[in-house]
Parts: C-alpha cells; structure tokens; sequence
C-alpha cells in the first residue's frame, strides 16, 4: 500500500472550527504516533483524528492512556525513538502533565501538542483563559498562541518545523471557543505542499536497541549544569528557526505571521499588546479608533517563550504608552504578560509607561467598544506596577 | 456584518443550527464565524450560538452583545438576558405556538415572530427534533440564506431523516411567510 497516494489531498478552502483545523494539521504533519487522554478535558481534536484513522487516512499509531500524565510519559520515548510525535490537551490536562513537560524538554524530545486554553479549577468551568499554559512558561516548552483556526493549522506545522530543527517542545495555544469551537472558513494545504516543508524526521540519535545510547540517567552537577546550557543555548536559536520556518511557510501559501506582529502601530501613543484571540478584537478595535483619529497600534504576541526580547524592544521603543491585555491572573503576580513585559523593556531609553489590565480573565466578554474603553482609560491614567482589573 | 444569536437549551440543536446557518451562508459566498458558548455541555442548560456573516474575513473574536436577529429555541429563555441583546428593530424569532399578537402585547417594543416548531417536526416524524423547522422560519425572516442552499446543507449534515428535515424546513419557511402576508394585509 502506498501511505502517500491514499493520504492525497489538493488544497481545499473547508469549513473547519479551530480544534478541526489542528487535527488537519495533525494529518498532514504525518506523525507517527499520538498518545491522548479521550477523556474530559480534551476537545474534538482528538475525535477528528480518531475520524482520519479510522477513514485509513491517518497512518499514526494513535495510543490513549489512563492520563495525561501518562500521555506525555508515552510521547517522551516515543519521540526519543526517532519519529513525529503529536498530542492534544487543554487546561487541567496540562497540568497533570506538568512533571513530564519538563523532562521532555530535558530529553530535548520535539514533542508538537496543541492546547486549548480553558480555565483552571476550581471553580469548575470551560472558558477562555491562558493561565493554564503560562503556567507551564518555565518547563522548556516554545510556546506560541495563535489567533484564528487558520493560523492555529499554520502553527501547528511550523511548530514540527521548529521543534526538529531545535530538538526542543513545542505547545500551540488556542482559546477556547473563540478560535476552539470557532467555525470559519480554513485554506487546508496540499499534501504535497507540507511534505515539502517539513520532511520525514531524522533525528542524528534515537534510541534503538541495536545501539548502545541511553537518555536521562543520573548526572554530576557539572554535567546538569551543561545540559541546562545546552538547553538555554537552543532556545537561544528559537527566535530565528522560527522566522526561517515562517517565512518558508509565508513562500508557499502567502501566509506568514511573524514572531510578534505589528498592526497600525506607525505612529502611535498607545500600543495594545495582546495573544491570542482577543488580537482579533482588538484589530477592530484599532481600526475604529483610528477612524476616530486616535493614534493607537496592536503588537501582537504570537511567540510568547521564548520571549522575543529583542523584537519587543525594538518594536516599542519611542512609543509613549503600551496597554497589555492579560486573559490570565497568576494570584500575587498579576497579568503574566504584563509583568512579562514590564522585564522585557526594563532599563531600555524611552521605555514606554507600561499599563497593564486583567481583561477577560474567566471567559469574560472582551468587546472592540471595550477595548476602546480600555485604551481611554489607560490614555487617561498613571501606569501602575500591579496590574489592573478591568471589565 | 450580521451578528445573529441563536438561543437553546442543551440538546436542542442551537449549536448544530448555528453551524448549519454557517454553512448555508458560506455556500453563499459569504464569510462567516459560527462559535457556540456554554457552560459544560449538560443537558437542558441555556447554550448560546453566535453566527456572524460579512463579505470580508471576520476578525472579531468575542461574544454577541447586540444582535440583528435572534433565533429563540425555548420562548421560556425569552427574558432579560437574551432580550438585553436586541436593539428595537432586531427580529426574534421564536419557537412557540403563540401568535405575533400576544407576544406583542406580552413583549411591547420588540419585534417577535413566532413558529410553532414543535408542530412542524411532529408532522414531519422528527418529534421534538425543531431545529430545522426553525431554521427555515428563520431564514425567511431575515431573508437569507436561500432556502435551497439550507436544504442542501441540511441534507450534507443531518445523520439521517434527510428528506423530513428538508419538508420540516420548507414548512418552517411557509409559516413565516404566510405569517408576513396575513400582517401585510
């Protein structure tokens, strides 16, 4: 049988919600096995791609263990032995993952997962909110959000694309139902098209019996220490594996995103700077002010670890105000981006005044009339250290 | 942009609906964005679906907070809540047997069209399956999408009773224009 000819498919506009379009990337991406939990809190993208194995167009080895814990703890070898490895989860799901999110990473395993960004318990509930991911910044995972279903399929792909050339995790975050359960019409690539972006992975090293290499044993602290660089030294290199594979990807489809994106900002006072689906929102929302005659611009944070500093920096500087927009709450810390940020620009000439508002946390509504709202009120006061809570 | 809300309770059909109006309007040429919002899927509980429809992509990522025309599964959810979300000259239409009268004088100030859905489906042998009766009333009402591209949507994703949700529709459709020329006159 031949995979290729069975898995053919021409590039087609569909009709597809966010947690489909991951699940089309998934398929294209030809991995070779996917470990997911079946249970809540996973989402549909694992029903699709239980749907592509089951139509004998999904030539993976699809596992479902008794957790997510045990997800990660069958995508870790799975991938040191040398082939593409997917999974899917969302909010407590990742958390239950969190001891093995660090040691994929130390395995240097370029595990691609997809998240979709739900509250935490408790109290129970399903909204959007990012706190679920920020909360696993420090695992060694490059982390990236996206803003629509269509750029949720295009990160997945670029995301395989980094993690092999890196040898490091990748974890694609979307939000909950507005870009999850969103419908909207996707370009879906050829087959064709993504097998010559990204192909087959060939790792230097994998684990296989006939081999005498192992991974993970016990180490001197010198030898920690190394590995910890080694690490440090390979994000180091995320920023501009990630730009190359964005722009490869923006040659053939005509679709590129940037590690941050600038929109409107020439300029302007006041720069919103958000991830996620609320970039969306505020694109309106610049749009209308900008009708008004308000100088404002949108930096979108789409590569959030690592942190493109550098890009920040050049991107905010001479700019008087920056308003971030934090769909997640660390208790005691305040908006992650926003303090994020505030560290980022520390210490830079005409840094501008950081403000920094807790808006949409929980799901809550973020209209573009709020957003103007936001924009008014920041124009209108002293930046604070802490972050603010608005709605 | 159209921003319509389509209100139900959980297993009613609101989010399946709000995709079907999604896709009939994207066979139109149309772009569209159809999400559904609730609070863990249970059975009976109040679910929201959101479609917008514009001629250019759809950006904007965030509930409905005014529509331009709502469609109401359940007249028991036609209360403050969804009502906060109609301007005066936003349509709602409701699935119930009243007649526009009485929701006139029960709702003075909005515009409401009532259709008997649960009849429609009965007649049709789909029980208390409403949704596409409903969605054929609606689409009359606020005159798009065509009724022919619905149908075919309609019969591209019911899993089964293709031909009864097509005649569950139609009659849908008939209802709210017989109810539009008897206003008229």
């Amino acid at each position: 049988m031949n995979a290729r000819d069975e898995t053919f498919v021409p590039e087609q506009t569909m009709l597809l919600t966010g947690n489909h379009a991951v699940a089309w990337a998934a398929r294209l991406a030809r991995p070779k096995v996917v470990p997911v939990y079946p249970i809540t809190p996973q989402t549909p993208i694992l029903e699709k791609i239980t749907e592509f194995q089951a139509d004998g167009v999904f030539d993976a080895e699809v596992i479902t263990p008794e957790s997510e814990h045990s997800v990660m703890a069958a995508c870790i070898p799975a991938s040191l032995a040398g082939v593409r490895v997917f999974t899917a989860t969302a909010s407590q799901g990742l958390l239950l993952m969190h001891e093995l999110l660090h040691y994929a990473s130390g395995a240097r395993a370029p595990i691609v997962m997809a998240n979709v960004n739900r509250t935490l318990a408790s109290p129970w509930a399903f909204w959007p909110d990012q706190t679920d991911s920020l909360a696993q910044r420090d695992t060694g995972w490059i982390q990236y959000y996206t803003e629509s279903a269509q750029e949720s399929l295009d990160t997945v792909l670029q995301a395989f694309w980094v993690a092999e050339r890196v040898l490091l995790p990748v974890m694609v975050n979307l939000d909950a139902f507005y870009v999850s359960h969103a419908l909207e019409p996707v370009r879906v690539p050829a087959q064709e098209l993504v097998d010559a972006f990204l192909p087959p992975y060939a790792p230097a090293h994998r684990l296989d019996t006939a081999k005498v290499e192992s991974w993970g044993n016990v180490v001197t602290q010198d030898m920690f220490y190394r590995h910890r660089q080694a690490l440090g030294a390979a994000m180091d290199q995320v920023p501009a594996a990630a730009l190359e594979a964005d722009r490869e990807w923006s040659e053939l489809t005509g679709r590129g995103y940037g590690l941050v994106e600038h929109y409107r900002c020439e300029g302007a006072r006041i720069v919103i700077v958000a991830m996620g689906s609320m970039c969306g929102t505020a694109r309106d929302a610049v749009d209308a002010m900008r009708d008004a005659g308000v100088a404002v611009g949108l930096l979108k944070v789409r590569l959030f670890r690592p942190l493109p500093v550098q890009a920040l920096r050049a991107g905010l500087a001479g700019v008087p105000e920056v308003l971030v927009l934090d769909r997640n709450y660390s208790p005691g810390h305040g908006g992650v981006l926003h303090q994020e940020l505030r560290a980022a620009l520390y210490g830079m000439p005409e840094a501008p005044r950081i403000h920094g508002y807790l808006a949409g946390v929980g799901g809550v509504n973020v209209s573009p009339e709020k957003i103007a709202d936001f924009v008014r009120m920041a124009s209108a006061s002293e930046a604070q250290p802490d972050s603010v809570w608005v709605r | 942009m159209l921003q319509i809300i389509i209100q139900g309770r959980g297993g009613q059909g609101a989010q399946t609906a709000g995709n079907l109006l999604a896709m009939a309007f994207f066979a139109e040429g149309r772009q569209v964005q159809s999400f559904a919002s609730y609070g863990g899927a249970r059975r009976g509980t109040p679910v929201s679906s959101f479609i917008r429809v514009d001629d250019r992509p759809i950006r904007v990522r965030c509930d409905i907070e005014q529509a331009d025309a709502v469609l109401c599964f359940d007249a028991t959810l036609l209360e403050s809540r969804l009502l906060a979300t109609a301007r005066p000259d936003t349509l709602i239409v409701v699935n119930s047997s009243r007649t526009p009268e009485q929701f006139a004088e029960k709702l003075p100030g909005y515009r409401v069209m009532p259709v008997d859905g649960i009849s429609i489906a009965r007649r049709h042998g789909l029980g208390r399956i409403v949704n596409s009766a409903l969605l054929g009333a609606f689409a009359r009402a606020i005159e798009a999408p065509k009724l022919e591209v619905l149908a075919r949507a309609l019969t591209e994703e019911a899993p089964k009773l293709h031909d009864e949700n097509i005649a569950a529709c139609a009659e849908g459709y008939r209802w709210v224009e017989a109810q539009l020329q008897r206003m008229a006159a």
